[in-house]
């Protein structure tokens, strides 16, 4: 099992701006993913807006604070789920239930050994 | 345990793999070449006209996404499959125009190589009956016999380029012609509605265009009422800009130049550094007496055209009307 991090990217405000009933399909289609994935969800969080972001860099041992996400894009990261799938056809497969709204992008994890 | 694996489907199970739509389809295409086909990674270099270096390195970089995103070596279902027997064919059919696009010249090796690409479709529709039944790999496989039929022809004792009307029909593969044909009345003896996808309706209208202009004798037998049509029906399909241009000369050839001027309207924003807007503009501005304006448009053609074969075929036209 290898596990992938799925990003969901959207517009900013999309949600918000839609009407309820967009809102209650998009829900489903959230909970049909969670019925779906199941146990194989390892984790997995909606995000506050980029407004909310602090980008923090590291230049010569000083943090230097900036407002705002690290990219100005116009798709923003909204969310993620942390899934384990045998390969990456389950993760797409799986990706085909979540609304339509999102831009996916699907990235494997690869295994860190800190004690080494 | 059950064994039900067998080598025909090993070759699909890699073939899905090299050319998973993960890929990009210049990826894809190199991989399943290496992979599928065992071509050497150098003469997949010639083909798509990068060192060897360079493509050594898109390889591994290929590799090494198909191994660490988990691409699996599986068949998936029907329903996914169909899709990804569309990315295959994509994949095949970009290996085979890369054989014969223009910028390196004739180039007997490249011809060969685009040989590849046909033997990858005969080789997955042989040996499983979803591939075989699949339309876009049916139709792929009559458009390029068709196409390929003419390698022979499409090159002069001195290496130049012959372009289609001058080539020397009886050099033409008839076997191919043929079997392209068969394949074609086997997706339209159904009728239209048997084709799964876009990508298969736009190959098999391709391939009727390819056919119709193998099926004479002479060039000046050519039905071009018939390609016009398939054209209209391909643009309708693709929306594609080089589609309406060459519908536009179809349909100056089945003689309505008035509606061939019109179909060129607005083609400027899409293909305004293409040596072949102005060609066909002074082509039907020549074919109605416009001889000055025609001579302008032609000129204009010979400064951005970048193939010798063309720009010697330019020429000839700029000296008849000077």
């Amino acid at each position: 099992m290898t596990k992938y991090l799925v990003l969901l990217a959207g517009r900013e405000g999309e949600w918000e701006a839609a009407t309820d009933e967009q809102r209650a399909g998009w829900h489903r289609d959230h909970l049909e993913f969670g019925r779906v994935v199941g146990d194989d969800i390892l984790g997995g969080e909606a995000l506050a807006g980029t407004d909310t972001a602090t980008t923090v860099r590291r230049r010569g041992g000083k943090a230097e604070l900036t407002d705002g996400p690290f990219a100005e894009t116009a798709e923003q990261i909204g969310g993620f789920y942390l899934v384990q799938a045998p390969d990456l056809d389950q993760v797409l497969a799986w990706c085909e239930l979540l609304p339509e709204i999102y831009t996916l992008e699907v990235r494997p994890c690869i295994e860190v050994d800190l004690s080494a | 345990m059950r064994h039900r694996t067998t080598p025909d489907d090993d070759l699909l199970r890699l073939a899905l793999l090299a050319a998973h739509p993960s890929l990009s389809p210049q990826a894809g295409a190199a991989l399943t070449l290496r992979l599928v086909l065992g071509v050497q990674t150098a003469d997949i270099a010639r083909l798509f006209l990068v060192s060897e270096a360079t493509m050594a390195a898109r390889l591994t970089r290929a590799r090494k996404k198909v191994v660490a995103a988990g691409v699996p070596l599986a068949i998936p279902g029907d329903d996914v499959l169909a899709d990804r027997l569309d990315t295959v064919a994509k994949v095949a059919y970009l290996a085979f125009t890369a054989g014969y696009a223009p910028g390196s010249g004739p180039d007997v090796v490249r011809a060969e190589l685009a040989g590849e690409a046909i033997r990858l479709v005969r080789l997955l529709r042989s040996n499983n009956p979803a591939a075989q039944g699949n339309p876009s790999l049916i139709a792929l496989e009559a458009l390029m016999l068709l196409q390929h039929s003419r390698r022979d022809a499409r090159v002069d004792g001195s290496g130049r380029i012959v372009l289609l009307p001058d080539q020397d029909r009886t050099r033409w593969h008839r076997a191919e012609i043929d079997e392209g044909m068969t394949l074609l009345q086997s997706l339209t003896g159904g009728g239209a509605a048997r084709l799964s996808s876009v990508l298969a309706a736009d190959y098999l209208l391709q391939a009727l265009i390819a056919a119709e202009h193998a099926r004479p004798a002479r060039p000046q037998d050519t039905d071009w009422v018939v390609i016009s049509d398939f054209y209209r029906q391909l643009d309708h399909l693709t929306g594609s800009p080089v589609v309406r241009l060459n519908r536009a000369v179809a349909v100056a050839e089945a003689g309505d130049v008035p509606a061939a001027f019109a179909l060129l309207d607005g083609l400027e924003d899409s293909l305004g550094r293409s040596h072949r807007l102005p060609a066909v503009r002074a082509e039907l501005l020549r074919r109605t007496g416009r001889d000055e304006e025609a001579l302008a448009s032609y000129r204009l053609a010979l400064g951005m055209c970048g193939s010798d074969a063309e720009r010697a075929a330019l020429q000839r036209r700029i000296d008849d009307l000077g």
